[in-house]
């Protein structure tokens, strides 16, 4: 199934896009679903330490805008986004 | 009475006589406005303008609950809040946010209108890309996302 990543703030510089796109064949928790995308960093970008760190660092928001955990199942094809450390206002 | 919007910057800027406005009303002894504008200077940098990104959604929602806690935090129950915020390339001396503030006491104002750019700094996902005069830009280093069951 495919899982789109909604990019946000400096996590905006992993792609020219708005978004990632990861196909997965298991369901996932969210704390899997990071080491998928810090997999995804260490091939592209020949592990850029400070990308890990944004990752790290960063919170994951459901398709109906709710915080969601690292326990959180997906399981089925979803949009889910990456709130990385905010600073605005 | 509670106003929140994102601001796209492409589309439309902050007007400071619309929150006037909204916030009017003779039950209303006192009003404050908090404007964050885009400053030239921030740490040994030139700056020539701001990007400001944002979850739309998670950021109104975000706006929302705090206007709502006020009521149990801060025991505020007549209040005109009017928040808006920038999304998009803002100039120097050009407006991010924002909260207009009127209740029936000048102390509720003050109180209020702090409370709720504190809450924002910590709640609400708004990142900022800043640009500089050697055409570099970078992202500002933030905090972790505080959940508001937190």
């Amino acid at each position: 199934m495919k899982i789109k990543l909604e990019l946000f703030g400096e996590s905006r510089d992993f792609s020219h896009q708005d978004y990632l796109e990861f196909n997965i064949n298991n369901h996932l928790t969210i704390e899997e679903f990071r080491n998928l995308i810090l997999e995804f960093l260490d091939k592209n970008f020949k592990n850029n330490k400070n990308y890990k760190k944004i990752v790290n660092s960063s919170a994951f928001c459901s398709e109906n805008n709710t915080l969601i955990t690292d326990n959180y199942k997906i399981t089925k094809e979803q949009t889910i986004g990456i709130i990385p450390p905010i600073g605005g206002g | 009475m509670f106003h929140a919007k994102i601001i796209d910057s492409k589309v439309e800027k902050i007007i400071i006589n619309n929150a006037q406005k909204f916030i009017s009303s003779s039950k209303f002894g006192a009003s404050i406005f908090f404007i964050g504008t885009v400053r030239d200077f921030n740490e040994n940098k030139k700056v020539t303008g701001i990007t400001y990104d944002s979850h739309d959604a998670l950021v109104t929602k975000s706006f929302e609950e705090i206007y709502y806690e006020a009521d149990q935090k801060l025991n505020i129950k007549d209040k005109a809040v009017f928040i808006e915020h920038i999304k998009g390339y803002v100039g120097l001396g050009e407006t991010s946010i924002i909260i207009a503030v009127g209740c029936k006491h000048r102390d509720q104002t003050y109180i209020l209108s702090r409370y709720i750019i504190e809450e924002i700094k910590k709640r609400s996902p708004i990142w900022k890309k800043e640009h500089y005069f050697n055409d570099e830009s970078k992202w500002l280093k933030g905090s972790p996302i505080l959940n508001e069951k937190n």
